[in-house]
């Protein structure tokens, strides 16, 4: 399975635009970390906030920077198919990029966790308020979680051939 | 360039870029992006805010975030000297990484001449944010930006990863 999805995505005209020219991927590396410090600068310190830092920001119009780090994440998302279509082979025997994937979808689960069952109460705290024990674990969580992204992310160069099955054995 | 060598061949340079565990180079990598994260992200975020998006927010309350950054800037800049330990000859003989350097303390000038324009001035809790602070604002966004590209280019623009290449003058 890995070598056909391997080959065929690297016989694709966007694999070829990815890996064409030697500065395309820096380029995609710079966009990939300008986006995830946009998500840690907007989303990262929004937790903060709800663990208690800069207490006089009201959660509900700190919320309105939270789409500029859905941006970044959105740029990610893009700058990372393209990884993923210029370079499969990086990424496809690397259990740090399996990691990484897994946080991601944890840290979309836990968003979804603070929609479900938070945001109203979040949204009601006004300067000063401290938010409820939940609030406090879901930002914990988060926090967590993406710093667990950036972790794995960081470390995907050292597991080029490191995939689950090696690990397994 | 003979100091160099000296370096590498120290406990601490040869520990931190030949040891197979995580907690070497590894770690110092991943201290580093978080770091930066921390950082260019929550000076991002103030900049934005002084550039007026999200303008209902109050800005006042921002500035608890600066020791944040204080404190993610430390994490950065000794990661950064344990990166450069580990490789020294690999930065020191690249332009680039000196044009990093600068790009940093220059973000650090604006970051503080921001901190007292926006949050010394009176007005502030009225939502005044004068033009000179936006100025400033544009051009931390720029700074770190030029940062966070100068870095990632480090990588890829390096001329001698040891310093033994770099004596034999390749």
């Amino acid at each position: 399975m890995d070598r056909a999805l391997v080959e065929w995505l690297q016989s694709t005209s966007l694999s070829a635009a990815v890996t064409g020219n030697a500065w395309v991927w820096p380029l995609l590396e710079t966009l990939h970390f300008a986006g995830l410090s946009l998500l840690i600068g907007t989303i990262g310190l929004f937790d903060l906030r709800l663990l208690g830092l800069a207490k006089g920001l009201p959660p509900k119009l700190m919320a309105r920077l939270i789409p500029w780090g859905l941006a970044g994440f959105a740029m990610n998302v893009v700058t990372g198919v393209l990884f993923f279509v210029g370079e499969p082979g990086n990424y496809v025997n690397n259990v740090a990029f399996y990691c990484k994937m897994a946080f991601v979808a944890l840290a979309g689960l836990n968003v979804l966790v603070f929609y479900l069952a938070m945001v109203k109460s979040v949204e009601a705290l006004g300067p000063g308020d401290d938010a409820p024990l939940g609030a406090k674990l879901v930002a914990a969580t988060s926090l967590i979680l993406w710093i667990g992204v950036m972790a794995a992310g960081r470390l995907l160069t050292f597991y080029h051939d490191h995939g689950i099955g090696q690990i397994i054995e | 360039m003979e100091h160099l060598v000296w370096l590498e061949a120290t406990g601490l340079s040869t520990c931190l870029r030949e040891s197979l565990s995580l907690l070497a180079f590894p770690f110092v990598l991943v201290l580093h992006t978080v770091g930066m994260a921390f950082l260019a992200g929550t000076n991002a975020a103030i900049d934005l805010r002084v550039l007026g998006v999200a303008s209902a927010m109050p800005l006042r309350p921002m500035e608890r975030f600066f020791p944040l950054m204080w404190i993610a800037f430390g994490v950065s800049a000794v990661s950064g000297v344990l990166l450069l330990v580990a490789y020294p000859a690999k930065g020191l003989t690249n332009p680039l990484f000196y044009g990093k350097l600068l790009l940093v303390g220059a973000a650090i000038v604006v970051m503080r001449a921001l901190r007292k324009r926006v949050f010394g001035d009176p007005a502030l809790e009225s939502g005044f944010v004068s033009r000179q602070s936006k100025a400033l604002a544009g051009v931390s966004l720029l700074l770190w930006g030029g940062v966070i590209t100068s870095g990632r280019l480090l990588a890829y623009t390096y001329t001698y990863l040891r310093a033994a290449e770099a004596l034999a003058g390749n």
